[in-house]
């Protein structure tokens, strides 16, 4: 059986838009997304903001009713079976929120736990051993209101083991962490999937998805673009090179020449303060230096690097580059 | 079996828990002033306001009158913040995200403002008694307690009603305010129901707190408990009517927001 089973899922939300003029807007947030994790794996599902992560995470956990298709958690239909999918999942939204911040840490968990049904004699054991594998031993007794940022989202990760559920949803947990506590956050994952849970990671951080993943699912304005191992995924660009270009205030225009380029196969422009980095998806790799370099005309013009596609190149190239 | 235990408890744990997660006035400091002082302000208030206008004699109307009218700070803006609180939270999507039985969540965060509440006008009554001459030796003081139990218990019923409506909109402590302020004239805390005008009345009689105050005043000179009988009844009858219409606007929110998409998650 699979963890997890959806089937041509969409969700629609229909915001009104104008005061007076009074029109509907529809908003295809999921539109028809089809996919299976398995038992025991952790899947990653990947994709800029607003591509419809949170919402897929949403209608998994019960929390949002699908407006087409269908789902099942641990085997339950999530609409159906809310109440036995509920049982069975943990899940986080990424953020410092849904804590009680006047309580302390073990406070907050044994009220998730009476929340969970958790038996007291069993929940006395199982707080300070949570509290201890998410790196908060000996803090439970301080209100979470003093607790860091990292230390609210490692509290939830405690929060949502209490009823020590087989599958997981981590909606983008190690967003606003400082990369010290990314990678402590990451360790507690690691974690996690070496006990067997089946979880599904969302995030926007691509060698995060890399580094943990089993399979990952991109997914673009609501549509899964791409489903493969991390490997698999590498293998969409494995004919292309990057070539990486500093430059210094480089205009659009000049940027969009670039882009035109008959061996430029995707563009991207990460914008670093005074500089930008231009990468640009080529099969003639090195080759493509000088024209890159010629179509710079007039333009200050820092490193140029040559390199093998990372798991964002495929990214970028799949979801179609952009600024 | 097994499930009653786990509901007892949950209804137990989330009574204390989510009293001291989301209720506003955990500093001591303004927990003492709201408990003693802000009833001291509003009886000295209105007995002195109430006996300039009607007479030395009925001072005992407004001092009782106050003291249980008091009840409403804890039933109407605590438990308000009670339910209203898991949205500023941001706990919403995590209760409701867990199996738990929505009942035992929704009336376990009254509870203990039923118990506050109560401790609110024994303080106030004291208050009454020490200072403003009330007297309280022909009183039948269990059937009393009993009467100030009821009536906090019926408050809290409109309290969990507007507790609903602070998880829909972000404005309701004015409402609360209005209510409160509301409850000072209709539950005739402070003016003989009788004189006031027909449709004032209608109200009156559909509002917690009327009867418990009638009761309490009827107590103060020396009727039994079987004589105020019907009005306690009436006021279980009351707070028991809003209490399951909070309960239905609850789960309604919850069906509405999973719809809507408007359980906020961050
Ligand atoms: N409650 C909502 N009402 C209206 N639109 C929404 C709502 N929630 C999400 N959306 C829209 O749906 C799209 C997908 O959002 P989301 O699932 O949050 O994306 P992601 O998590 O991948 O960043 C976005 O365009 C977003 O604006
Ligand atoms: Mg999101």
């Amino acid at each position: 059986m699979n963890a997890i089973e959806i089937n041509h899922l969409r969700r629609i939300f229909r915001a009104q838009i104008g005061v007076f003029n009074r029109s509907i807007k529809e908003v295809f947030a999921v539109d028809d997304i089809s996919f299976e994790v398995q038992q025991g794996e952790l899947f990653g599902l990947l994709g800029p903001n607003g591509a419809g992560k949170t919402t897929t995470v949403k209608m998994l956990t019960t929390l949002l009713i699908p407006s087409l298709g269908s789902a099942r958690v641990g085997g339950f239909d999530v609409v159906k079976q809310a109440n036995e999918v509920r049982k069975r999942i943990g899940f986080i939204f990424g953020g410092e929120r849904g804590l009680y911040w006047r309580l302390s840490g073990d406070d907050n968990l044994r009220y998730f736990a009476s929340l969970y049904g958790v038996d007291p004699e069993v929940s006395k054991k199982r707080i300070p051993y949570l509290m201890e594998m998410v790196g908060l031993k000996g803090r439970g007794n301080e209100r979470v209101g003093g607790y860091s940022r990292g230390m609210k989202q490692r509290l939830h990760v405690a929060r949502t083991l209490l009823h020590d559920p087989d599958i997981l949803f981590l909606d983008e947990p190690t967003i606003g962490l400082d990369p010290v506590g990314a990678r402590e956050f990451r360790n507690v994952i690691l974690d996690l999937q070496s006990q067997k849970k089946t979880i599904l990671l969302t995030t926007h951080y691509m060698f995060e998805a890399d580094a943990l993943s089993d399979r990952i699912a991109i997914i673009n304005k609501g549509s899964v673009i791409a489903l493969d191992t991390p490997s698999g995924l590498k293998k969409h660009v494995s004919d292309l090179s990057v070539v990486e270009v500093e430059t210094f205030g480089a205009s659009e225009i000049v940027i969009e020449k670039l882009r035109a380029l008959p061996f430029v196969d995707a563009l991207s422009v990460e914008d670093r303060d005074q500089k930008q980095m231009i990468l640009i998806q080529t099969e003639r790799g090195a080759e493509a230096v000088p024209d890159v370099i010629s179509a710079l005309e007039g333009q200050r013009v820092g490193r140029v690097i040559v390199r093998e596609p990372t798991l964002e190149d495929a990214y970028v190239r799949l979801v179609g580059g952009g600024a | 079996m097994r499930t009653i235990r786990k509901n007892f408890r949950l209804f137990w744990q989330g009574t204390l828990l989510s009293y001291r997660a989301l209720f506003a006035w955990l500093r001591p400091v303004t927990y003492m002033a709201s408990k003693i002082f802000m009833p001291l302000a509003q009886m000295f208030f209105f007995v002195f306001l109430g006996t300039y206008a009607s007479g030395k004699d009925t001072s005992d109307f407004y001092v009782i009158g106050n003291a249980i009218q008091i009840t409403s700070i804890s039933g109407i803006f605590g438990v308000t913040m009670s339910v209203g609180g898991d949205r500023d939270a941001g706990t919403l999507p995590y209760l409701f995200g867990t199996p738990a039985n929505r009942f035992m969540i929704f009336f376990g965060r009254a509870f203990m403002h039923v118990i506050d509440g109560a401790i609110g006008v024994v303080i106030a009554l004291t208050w009454g008694v020490l200072l403003m001459g009330l007297d309280l030796s022909h009183t039948d003081l269990p059937a009393l307690g009993l009467t100030i139990l009821i009536t906090t218990f019926s408050t809290c019923g409109l309290g969990l009603l507007m507790g609903c409506l602070s998880l829909l909109t972000a404005n309701v402590m004015f409402v609360n305010n209005f209510v409160y302020f509301s409850l000072l004239i209709f539950s005739g805390a402070n003016v003989q129901i009788s004189t006031l005008p027909v449709w004032m009345q209608i109200v009156s009689s559909i509002l917690p707190l009327t009867r418990g105050i009638a009761a309490s005043r009827a107590l103060a000179a020396g009727a039994s408990l079987t004589d105020i009988s019907v009005l306690l009844i009436s006021e279980i009858g009351i707070g028991l009517t809003y209490g399951f219409l909070g309960y239905f606007l609850f789960s309604w929110f919850e069906i509405q927001a999973k719809r809507k998409g408007t359980l906020e998650t961050v």
